[in-house]
C-alpha cells in the first residue's frame, strides 16, 4: 500500500537526484556569465539548482501536511497487482524487442498478455497476436515505408 | 478585407481532393484515438507525427489538426455513453452527459455535444481569422528579445493560470528544460548533460516523452482502476438527432458564453481542460436551471463542450503567431512545425501565408466534416468498446511502443517510453502538470537561444528586454504574472476556500 505522503517524498527524491545530475552535468562546462551573455552551462546549472530547491520545498510542504497525506492511499494492493501485471510484461516486451525486433516481440507480448492476464480463449489470443504484427507490417513497411526494428527471425525469413 | 482574400486563398489550398481525404482520415483516426482510453489527443497526434515527416507541411498540419478535432469529438462520445472521459478535457461533459444518456436521452446528449462543439470550434476559427491579419502588423518588429519575452510570458502564464500547485508546475517546467537541454548546445556546439552516453547525444525527443507520459502513463492509471465499460447503448435515433438540432438555438446564451470562455482560455495558455471546467462552473452559477446541473441538464453538456472546442481551435493562433501552444496537443504540433522546417512566429504569416491560411481554412472544413462524421460513426466506435479492455489495452501499448520507434528508429527510445510511462503515472497521482513539461521540452532550446542571442546583441545587458515598448510590455506582463500565485495564495489563506481549482485536473 502506498500513501500519498510516501509517493510525494519519493517524487521529491527523484527530482532532487535529477537536479543534482543536472548541476553536475552543467559543471562540465563554463557556468558563468561570459562577455557575450550566459555560457553553455549557465542555464542547466541554474535549472539544477531550482530543481534541488523546489524538491526540498515540496518535501517540506508534504511534511507539513503529513497527517492528511498519510491517510490518502494512492495505490492499493489490488491496484499495485494490476499495474505490475501490466508493467512487467511491458518491460519484458521492450527488453526482448532490442534482440528480436518489434514484429516478433509484439506478437509474443500480445499473446502472453491476452492469454495470462486477460484469460481469453486461445483462439482470440492467437488471432490478435498474429493480426497486429501483420497489419503493422503492411502499414509501416509497405504503406508509410518506415522500417521497424527487425531481428533474426525476419532475417531468416528473408524479409529484412 | 485582406483577411477575407487570404482566407479565400486558403480555401483553394485546403479544398483539394487530397487534403479533404486527409481531413476525413484525420477525423476518423482522431475519433478512434479519442474513444479509446489511454490514447488521447496529444498522444494520437504524437503517434502520427513521424509519419508526416515526408509530407508537405500543409498536408501534414491538416492531418494533425483534423486528428485533434476528431479526438475532441471522440472524447465527448465516451464521456456521454460510458461515463469515461476519453480526453481530460471532456471530464466536465460526463457531469450532465452521462445522466442524460442513462435517462434514455443519449441521442439528444450526443447531438447537443457535437453541435455545440462544432459551434464553439467555428467561433474559435472566426476569432483566429480576424486576429491573424493583426499578427502580421507587428511581425517585422520581432527579434530575439521579443521572442524570448514571449516564451517567458508562456511559462509565467503556466505558473499563474495552471491548475497545478505553482511549485510543481515550476518543477515540471525545469525538468522539461533539463530534458530539452540534453544533447548538442546549438549556440556553442558543445555536448551538454550527455555524460558520455552515446544514446543521449541525439537528445531526448519530446515525442517519445509524450508517448510515455500520456500513452503508457494513462494506460497505467486506467488499468489500476480495473476498468470496465458499462455502456448505455450507442444507437443514434435520426429523428431525435434532428429534433435536438432544432432545439439547439434555445441554448444560444450558453453556447456564446462557452465560446467566450473557450477562446480566452485557448489564446492565453489555459488549455481546453481548464476551459471546459470553467465554462461548466460559470454556466452552473449563471443558468436559471443551475441547481439542476448534474442530473442531466442539456446546458451542462453544451457549456463545457463549446468551451472545450473553442479553446482547442483558438489555441492554434498563439501557437502559429508566437510559438506559444495553448494546450499539450498544440505543443506537439508546434514541435511538428519545427521538424517540418517552419519557424513559428509572426514571420510565418508573411513567409508562409499559404501554410497559415491553408491551415485556417482547413479548420473551418475540418470541424464541419468532424460533426458529420462523428454523428455518422458513433454507433460503430461505441461498439468498439465492447471489446474487452484486456485485448484493447495491450494493442494500444504495442501502438505506443511502435510509435516511439518511428520517431527516430532508436532502440533506446523504447526504454525511455517505459521510464516516462511510470513517470506519467506518478505525475498524475501527485498533480504535477504534464503540459508545461512538454512545452518546456519543445521550446526550451529556442527560448535559450533567443535569450543568448539577445544577450549577444546587448553585450550581456538585461536591459534589452525592456528596450522597446513592445518587448517591455511583454516582459513586464510576464513578471507580473509570476505574482499571481503569490497574490492568490494570500487571498486563499484569507478565505481558505477554492472551489474551482480543485475540480480541474491538470492536462
Amino acid at each position: 500500500m502506498l500513501t500519498r505522503f510516501r509517493l510525494e517524498l519519493i517524487a521529491c527524491g527523484i527530482v532532487f537526484i535529477l537536479g543534482g545530475i543536472t548541476v553536475l552535468g552543467a559543471m562540465e562546462h563554463a557556468i558563468g556569465w561570459g562577455d557575450e551573455g550566459p555560457a553553455t552551462g549557465y542555464f542547466p546549472f541554474r535549472l539544477g539548482i531550482v530543481l534541488l530547491v523546489a524538491s526540498v520545498l515540496i518535501a517540506m510542504q508534504a511534511l507539513r501536511n503529513r497527517a492528511e497525506m498519510a491517510g490518502e492511499v494512492v495505490l492499493s494492493h489490488a491496484g499495485a497487482r494490476r499495474i505490475l501485471g501490466f508493467f512487467l510484461p511491458l518491460v519484458g516486451y521492450v527488453a526482448l524487442a532490442q534482440v528480436l525486433g518489434l514484429y516478433v516481440t509484439t506478437g509474443l507480448y500480445l499473446l502472453v498478455v491476452t492469454r495470462w492476464i486477460g484469460r481469453h480463449r486461445w483462439r482470440t489470443c492467437v488471432s490478435v497476436a498474429v493480426a497486429v504484427p501483420v497489419v503493422s507490417w503492411f502499414l509501416f513497411e509497405v504503406w508509410f515505408t518506415v522500417p521497424l526494428l527487425k531481428g533474426p527471425v525476419e532475417q531468416w525469413l528473408g524479409l529484412a | 478585407m485582406s483577411n477575407l482574400d487570404s482566407l479565400l486563398h486558403g480555401f483553394t489550398v485546403a479544398l483539394t481532393f487530397h487534403h479533404v481525404l486527409l481531413m476525413v482520415a484525420g477525423v476518423l483516426l482522431g475519433i478512434l484515438v479519442g474513444v479509446l482510453p489511454g490514447l488521447g489527443a496529444p498522444n494520437g497526434v504524437t503517434l502520427l507525427l513521424p509519419l508526416t515527416f515526408s509530407m508537405d507541411p500543409v498536408s501534414a498540419i491538416i492531418l494533425l489538426t483534423s486528428t485533434y478535432w476528431g479526438a475532441l469529438f471522440g472524447g465527448s462520445t465516451t464521456s456521454i455513453l460510458f461515463n469515461i472521459p476519453g480526453e481530460p478535457s471532456s471530464v466536465a461533459t460526463t457531469f450532465d452527459g452521462y445522466p442524460m444518456a442513462r435517462a434514455g436521452r443519449a441521442s439528444e446528449a450526443l447531438t447537443f455535444a457535437f453541435m455545440s462543439a462544432g459551434f464553439g470550434a467555428l467561433v474559435g476559427v472566426v476569432v483566429i481569422t480576424l486576429l491573424s491579419g493583426f499578427v502580421t502588423s507587428f511581425a517585422l518588429r520581432f527579434g530575439p528579445p521579443e521572442y524570448f519575452a514571449v516564451y517567458l510570458l508562456a511559462f509565467c502564464s503556466f505558473i499563474a493560470f495552471g491548475s497545478g500547485a505553482p511549485l510543481k508546475t515550476l518543477v515540471s517546467i525545469c525538468l522539461g528544460f533539463a530534458f530539452g537541454a540534453i544533447g548538442m548546445d546549438s549556440v556553442s556546439g558543445e555536448m551538454r548533460l550527455t555524460f558520455g552516453l552515446d544514446d543521449l547525444i541525439r537528445g531526448i525527443s519530446f515525442l517519445v516523452v509524450v508517448i510515455g507520459l500520456f500513452g503508457i502513463g494513462e494506460m497505467l492509471l486506467t488499468l489500476e482502476e480495473g476498468l470496465e465499460f458499462r455502456s448505455v447503448g450507442g444507437r443514434l435515433n435520426p429523428r431525435e438527432v434532428l429534433a435536438a438540432i432544432g432545439r439547439l438555438p434555445r441554448y444560444w446564451l450558453a453556447m456564446l458564453r462557452g465560446s467566450c470562455v473557450g477562446v480566452w482560455m485557448g489564446i492565453t495558455p489555459g488549455g481546453p481542460t481548464a476551459a471546459s471546467f470553467m465554462s461548466y462552473g460559470i454556466a452552473k452559477r449563471m443558468s436559471r436551471r443551475g441547481s439542476r446541473f448534474g442530473t442531466g441538464e442539456p446546458e451542462g453538456v453544451i457549456a463545457p463542450e463549446t468551451a472545450d472546442h473553442s479553446a482547442g481551435t483558438a489555441a492554434m493562433l498563439p501557437m502559429l503567431a508566437l510559438g506559444i501552444p495553448g494546450s499539450a496537443t498544440a505543443a506537439v504540433m508546434l514541435g511538428g512545425l519545427m521538424i517540418w522546417g517552419l519557424n513559428p512566429g509572426p514571420m510565418l504569416f508573411i513567409d508562409r501565408a499559404d501554410f497559415v491560411w491553408g491551415m485556417i481554412a482547413s479548420m473551418y472544413l475540418g470541424n464541419v466534416v468532424g460533426v458529420i462524421l462523428v454523428l455518422a460513426t458513433v454507433p460503430l466506435f461505441a461498439s468498439m468498446l465492447s471489446i474487452p479492455f484486456t485485448v484493447i489495452g495491450p494493442i494500444i501499448v504495442t501502438v505506443c511502443v511502435v510509435g516511439a520507434w518511428t520517431v527516430a528508429s532508436a532502440p533506446f527510445d523504447l526504454w525511455l517510453v517505459v521510464v516516462f510511462g511510470i513517470t506519467g503515472w506518478g505525475m498524475k497521482k501527485l498533480d504535477y502538470p504534464i503540459a508545461p513539461l512538454i512545452l518546456a521540452m519543445v521550446i526550451g532550446d529556442k527560448a535559450e537561444d533567443a535569450f543568448r542571442q539577445s544577450m549577444i546583441m546587448s553585450q550581456g545587458s538585461l536591459g534589452v528586454l525592456w528596450a522597446s515598448p513592445l518587448v517591455a510590455t511583454l516582459s513586464t506582463l510576464a513578471v507580473a504574472l509570476l505574482l499571481v500565485p503569490v497574490v492568490s495564495s494570500f487571498r486563499a489563506r484569507r478565505r481558505r476556500f477554492r472551489p474551482m481549482e480543485e475540480a480541474a485536473p491538470s492536462e
